[in-house]
Order: C-alpha cells, then structure tokens, then sequence
C-alpha cells in the first residue's frame, strides 16, 4: 500500500506540513517495500480549488491513504470518492508518522477538520504556521 | 439640448442638468456611499437610482421604493451524466478553478467554485455534460418619491456570482436619464463593474488613516479606469488632515465635506436621508452636481 504524507521537505526526518492542498511536497511512501518518493505539491500556488487538485493529484499516485495535520471539506470529498483513506490531526516528522502508521496506531478520520481555503495565503510568501 | 434633464430646485425656479452617468464609491465599508447617493438621488428628485452593491443592498431603506416587479437571474452550471461511462478527466485537466474533479471513474463538481464557462462542456465526452440553469438572485424595479427610477439587485446569501447579477443591472442603466450607480465597497470586481461605466465617481471617504488608505486604492482603480472623480469627506470633523492634505497635493477635488452630525446619525438610524432633516442640503447636493457637470461634461 502507498501512503501519501504532507511534508515541508523532501526527506524523511521532514516536518509534517500542516496543509493538505498547499504543502512543499509529497512524501510517497511504498510500505510493501519501504521505498518513497517525494513529489513536489504542483497545486500549493494555485489560485483555487488547491485542495481538489492536490487529492486528484495524490489519486494519481495510486495512495491508499493520507497523511497530513489539516484537510478541508473539498480535498475530502475528493479523497473519499477516490476510496483514499484519511488521516489528519498528525504532527510530528514523516518518519514518525509512517512507524505510528504502521503500528495501526493513527485514528482515521471521518470528516474534514478545517473550513475551505484554511490553507490559502500561507503558501504565497506569506509565514505558514510554525 | 435634448441632452437635459429637469430637475425642481425651489418652487417655479426648473433648472436643467445634463445626463450624467454619476458612481459613488469608497474603498472602506460604511463610509456613507448610500447616504450620499440616496441624498443625491432625492435633492435632483428625478433620475435613476441603481444600488449595485447586490451583496448587501441597503439603498432601498432610504429610498423607500414600490417594488413593480421582480426578475430573477440565472446563470449556467454543469452537470455530468456518469452513469456512461464516459471519461470525464479532459473537464478536470481543463478547469482552472478546479470545480471538476475526476477520479476513480467518478466526477466530483463544486459549484461553488464554477464560473459558468461552459468549457466542461466543450472539451468533455460529447453529450455527456450538460447545462442547467441556476438561480443565484434577482433584480427589483420600482419607483421612489418623487420621481426616481429605482432598481437593486440581491444575490442569494452565500452565493459567489455577484457579477451575473450586476450584469443583468448593467442591462438597465437608461443613458438618457441621470443616473446614479450606489457601488459597493472595496475595490475588486464589484467595484469595479460598478463603476465602469459611469461618467465620474464620486469617493466618500472619512477622515481617518483608514479612509485615506482605502481612498488611495480607490484612486488607482479610477485612474486605471479612466474615469474623473472627485472626493466627499464624510464625518468632517473627526480623525486628521491626511485626507484633505493627501488630496490637494494631488489635485483632487473635494466636492464637499458632510460634518460629523448626531442628527445625521440619528436620522439614517431611522431610515432618512440628511436632505430630510437639513434641507439645505438638498442645494448643496444640486451644486455637486453642478460641479460634476462642468468637469465631466
């Protein structure tokens, strides 16, 4: 199964980033071989709809679930009709996050958990959450 | 001329105006656009009155019209027959609002976020999208005392299409009648369509650090617009110069300054305009206008 985890950067050890659709990168995690990717956020500047982009995008991918601290009512509905499960509310680095994942130790979500464009803004040069 | 338009100043005195095509903005909110554009309206007593602020139209308060009739506005929106088969992905990769997305053979649409450009619709499987259409507000059209042609529009609380509405408004502006357009605030597209097409604007600003800055911005739109203006200083009195400074370093003409009056407070609070508790501006409105005339005329 391929994870796919919102990250600031292109490593591991990388701090979860909190925004779904407009994260620095994807880190694409293989767990049936422990390999992964990471996969620059094409959608993090777009002027709308990041959020629906990103989830097309991470469906692409062929996910099976996300990784991620914030997501909101648009990516969901996106990810839920792609069959991608969620996991949001995670903080911490990415290699943290898979090793709680593999565990089962991370709780699914079954709603957003921010409001639309919660993201906007942060990702255009203006200082993101820290 | 066949370019006049009457108006009744003092009993017996008829005096003529030229049709004038007249906006009243400011970039700051609750600066009293309305106030003076209602006030405007009832001293030439016989015009058209045009609230373009479809958001939050308020110039019917003080205007107080017989709504006549009522038109609803629609605009078009896509919908997907997926039950097909059909690939819909061309309608996602197009979309630059990203109201479309396809995955999983499925299509998930976001109203919201469409702008009706039907181009789901051209590069998507033939026959497969379609349109229908949707109400997003309507206009209203009445007449106010004395002889005011008033028309609003109102969208539908948390709808996005102000413009469709004001399109359709747009529709109506009567060339050969004075018109007043009451402009929503701020400066991005409401305003703008507001505005666009008249022959001056009149900015309301209030005399504070926070008018002056929503009144630079105002001013950029204006010139990049090409449209002349002129400046009315509302609630003169309190705040700073800066207003006043800031204009006269620029050549700007202030049209006219309204002091900071309880009795104005008290009588919008009640749904009246200024000119009906102090009629001498009832003159001093008409002399704006006049003074309007010899520059955009």
């Amino acid at each position: 199964m391929i994870v796919a985890i919102s990250s600031s950067g292109t490593d591991l050890g990388s701090a979860i980033d909190p925004r779904f659709g407009r994260c620095a990168y994807y880190i694409v995690y293989d767990l049936d071989n422990d390999s992964f990717k990471a996969i620059e956020n094409e959608s993090r500047m777009a002027t709308g709809g990041a959020g629906i982009q990103a989830a097309q995008a991470v469906a692409g991918m062929k996910a099976g679930a996300v990784i991620t601290t914030n997501i909101g009512p648009n990516a969901f509905r996106v990810l839920e009709a792609a069959g991608i499960k969620v996991y949001s509310g995670i903080t911490g680095t990415v290699e943290k996050a898979i090793a709680e994942f593999k565990k089962g130790s991370l709780g699914k979500s079954a709603s957003p958990n921010v409001a639309e464009k919660f993201g906007m803004g942060q990702g255009r040069g203006q200082k993101g959450m820290e | 001329m066949s370019l006049k338009n009457s108006v009744w100043v003092k009993d017996g005195d008829r005096k003529e105006w030229n049709r004038l095509i007249l906006s009243v903005a400011s970039g700051k909110g609750g600066t009293g656009k309305t106030s003076v554009a209602a006030s405007m309206a009832k001293s030439l007593g016989y015009c058209q009155f045009i609230d373009y602020d479809v958001e939050a139209p308020n110039a019917h308060f003080f205007l107080k019209p017989d709504i006549k009739n009522e038109e609803v506005v629609k605009i078009k929106q896509p919908y997907f027959l997926s039950g097909t088969g059909a690939d819909f992905s061309r309608c996602a990769e197009f979309c630059h609002y990203n109201a479309v997305a396809y995955v999983n053979g499925k299509v998930v649409f976001f109203p919201d976020l469409c702008h009706g450009c039907g181009g789901c619709l051209l590069v998507g499987p033939q026959g497969s999208v379609r349109e229908k259409d949707v109400v997003v507000g309507k206009v209203m059209k009445g007449k106010a005392e004395p002889g005011i042609d008033f028309l609003m529009g109102e969208l539908i609380p948390g709808n996005l299409r102000t413009i469709s509405i004001q399109n359709k408004l747009e529709g109506y502006i009567n060339r050969d009648d004075t018109v007043i357009i009451d402009c929503p605030p701020g400066t991005s597209c409401p305003m703008v369509a507001a505005v666009k097409n008249s022959d001056y604007c009149i900015l309301v600003t209030e005399p504070t650090p926070f008018g002056l800055n929503d009144l630079e911005i105002s001013l950029e739109v204006l010139k990049n617009l090409n449209i002349p203006h002129g400046v009315i200083i509302n609630r003169d009195g309190i705040g700073d110069n800066a207003v006043e400074d800031f204009c006269s370093e620029r050549d700007i003409s202030i049209l006219e300054k309204i002091p900071n009056d309880l009795k104005i407070a008290e009588a919008y609070s009640e749904g009246k305009t200024m000119i009906e508790i102090m009629e001498q501006w009832k003159e001093r409105f008409l002399r704006v206008v006049e003074k309007i005339e010899k520059k955009a005329g």
